[in-house]
């Protein structure tokens, strides 16, 4: 979808911690007073909100998912009693704004216990994966990093060098949990937890958490003189959710990309903020975009600095391999880095040219499958 | 002192979609959903037909083989009661019908297990009498 008149005009974030005992709300609370101070904003000034947290129950896309339909915008439309007056609106919207043509509204309940009492739209997690003793989603992962491994020649030392050059990344960014040099000995030293997947190809979970703040063309004016435009963006849920025999090294970033570079050109993106829940989770994401063919983000990875300073910068403040993962914030990280690169204020890690970037998120692991939603955008800084 | 519970390996919480794939299970049978309409297999069990999106669904019997199509060793099982058997062989597997499933793979060879070998399902005992899991064992 191409965008005209929509801009962030700013960020917050704060620090990442695994020590301490401030609440959720403090921490939301905390990144939007940063946000709020760095745009001049008053608290009052804000006139839309939405969170993004683990107490979610991302109801909405697991329905999709239940019953396998691969679509192209979902929401959660938990407004209570004004539920249905606001899916209505929220369809109305997307329809206009042209990401979807068709949209079924469902509005209901069910009394079955035997469902109630658990998580009640994943569970086939609880009864055909929970049962045999997996590992949570570094095994499901892991799944997938060796098929890639066995398939296409792919080396260890070619993902680990994302999560080395990650850290270099992260060295001078002081939101970092991780700001130690490490070495590509050091990953492949890393404690085994569910082969091929090693420790260093996992985040740490943190406490923190980031906000932007989008605005109206015309209001953007009023508030920056550095405004960051959404130039595209797309998404696909449940890419391939009714074939049963899924190629799992091919997210649904691969629909997406196809999307977002009908817009605009590979070579016009400077800077990458890939959502990093593993290395190889980026080095696929990059092939989907069609950066190289499948099955060649090994070689492509090889032959490119991943670092700020290099030719194909990807996650420059660190990632959350390398800065941590707060809850399940939902890759704002990404792009909150993406604008102070943007605005040229990732002190100590600055991009030389950075005009325009692509973020990406993807979000959990369906059964038997890869990603349930995958999702980017691309921003751009205009005088 | 009150006792100490012991932390119990999970088991399936059967509901009233997957009942009937519970009940094949401890009568030794691995089953499938198959759309009376479009003849669609699915596994996971569901409402729906995921291709034509009927809800005329029937339980089919697998012939319980087919082959690894990728596989993990679970050093750190999400369940402290699976630990003292780490490390897991969790997989994916495809059934020569052409589903995909995930399962665990127990038993002799299992040590030196690679992609594409033959597996065949097993019915594994539960702490519960009425439960039964299927679970794959390689098949030479």
């Amino acid at each position: 979808m191409r965008r005209k008149k929509v801009c962030f005009v700013g960020y917050g974030a704060t620090e990442y911690s695994r020590k301490s005992e401030a609440s959720a709300l403090w921490y939301y609370a905390e990144s939007i007073r940063q946000a709020l101070r760095q745009t001049g904003l008053h608290k009052n000034d804000i006139r839309g909100f939405s969170i993004t947290t683990q107490a979610s129950p991302d109801y909405s896309p697991h329905v999709a998912e239940q019953l396998g339909l691969e679509v192209d915008w979902v929401l959660n439309g938990d407004y209570g009693g004004a539920g249905g007056v606001m899916s209505v609106r929220r369809a109305a919207d997307a329809i206009e704004a042209g990401h979807v043509d068709v949209v079924v509204l469902v509005g209901g309940n069910s009394f079955d216990k035997s469902v109630s009492n658990q998580r009640p739209l994943e569970y086939q997690r609880a009864n055909y994966v929970d049962v045999y003793g997996y590992g949570g989603p570094n095994s499901l992962m892991a799944l997938i990093q060796r098929l890639h491994m066995e398939q296409y020649g792919t080396t260890l030392e070619q993902i680990g060098k994302i999560a080395v050059s990650q850290r270099e990344n992260a060295l001078n960014n002081p939101q970092a949990l991780f700001r130690e040099p490490m070495s590509l000995q050091d990953y492949l030293n890393s404690r085994m937890i569910s082969d091929p997947i090693r420790l260093f190809d996992c985040v740490m979970p943190c406490s923190g958490a980031e906000c932007v703040i989008l605005a109206s063309e015309e209001k953007t004016k009023k508030i920056t003189d550095k405004p960051v435009y959404l130039v595209t963006d797309a998404e696909i849920s449940h890419y391939q959710v009714a074939n049963m025999l899924p190629d799992k090294t091919t997210f649904g970033m691969k629909v997406v990309g196809d999307r977002i570079f009908s817009e605009v050109k590979h070579e016009d993106i400077d800077l990458f903020e890939i959502y990093d829940d593993y290395p190889i989770a980026v080095m696929i994401q990059i092939e989907d975009l069609g950066y190289c063919k499948k099955g060649e983000g090994g070689k492509f990875v090889a032959a490119h600095d991943l670092t700020y300073k290099g030719d194909f910068p990807v996650n420059t403040g660190g990632g959350e391999l390398s800065v941590g993962q707060a809850g399940l914030a939902g890759g704002f990280l990404h792009i909150v880095e993406a604008l102070r690169q943007l605005r040229g204020e990732a002190e100590g890690h600055q991009v030389t040219k950075a005009e325009r970037a692509l973020v990406t998120g993807i979000g959990w692991l369906n059964y038997g499958h890869n990603l349930g939603t995958t999702a980017a955008l691309v921003m751009e800084r205009r005088k | 002192m009150a006792e100490q519970a012991q932390p119990k390996k999970s088991l399936p919480k059967i509901n009233s979609i997957d009942q009937a794939y519970w009940r094949g299970a401890v009568a030794g049978k691995l089953l499938l959903q198959k759309c009376t309409t479009c003849g669609k297999l699915q596994f996971f069990p569901r409402v729906v037909c995921v291709d034509c999106f009927s809800g005329e669904l029937d339980w089919v019997e697998a012939k319980g083989s087919g082959k690894i199509h990728s596989f993990t060793w679970v050093r750190v099982p999400r369940n402290p009661a699976f630990r003292e058997e780490a490390p897991i062989c969790y997989v994916n597997l495809i059934l020569d019908e052409g589903v995909i499933m995930e399962s665990r793979v127990v038993g002799k060879g299992v040590e030196n297990i690679k992609l594409g070998d033959r597996v065949k399902v097993i019915f594994q005992e539960t702490h519960n009498p009425e439960i039964k899991l299927p679970v794959f064992e390689l098949a030479n």
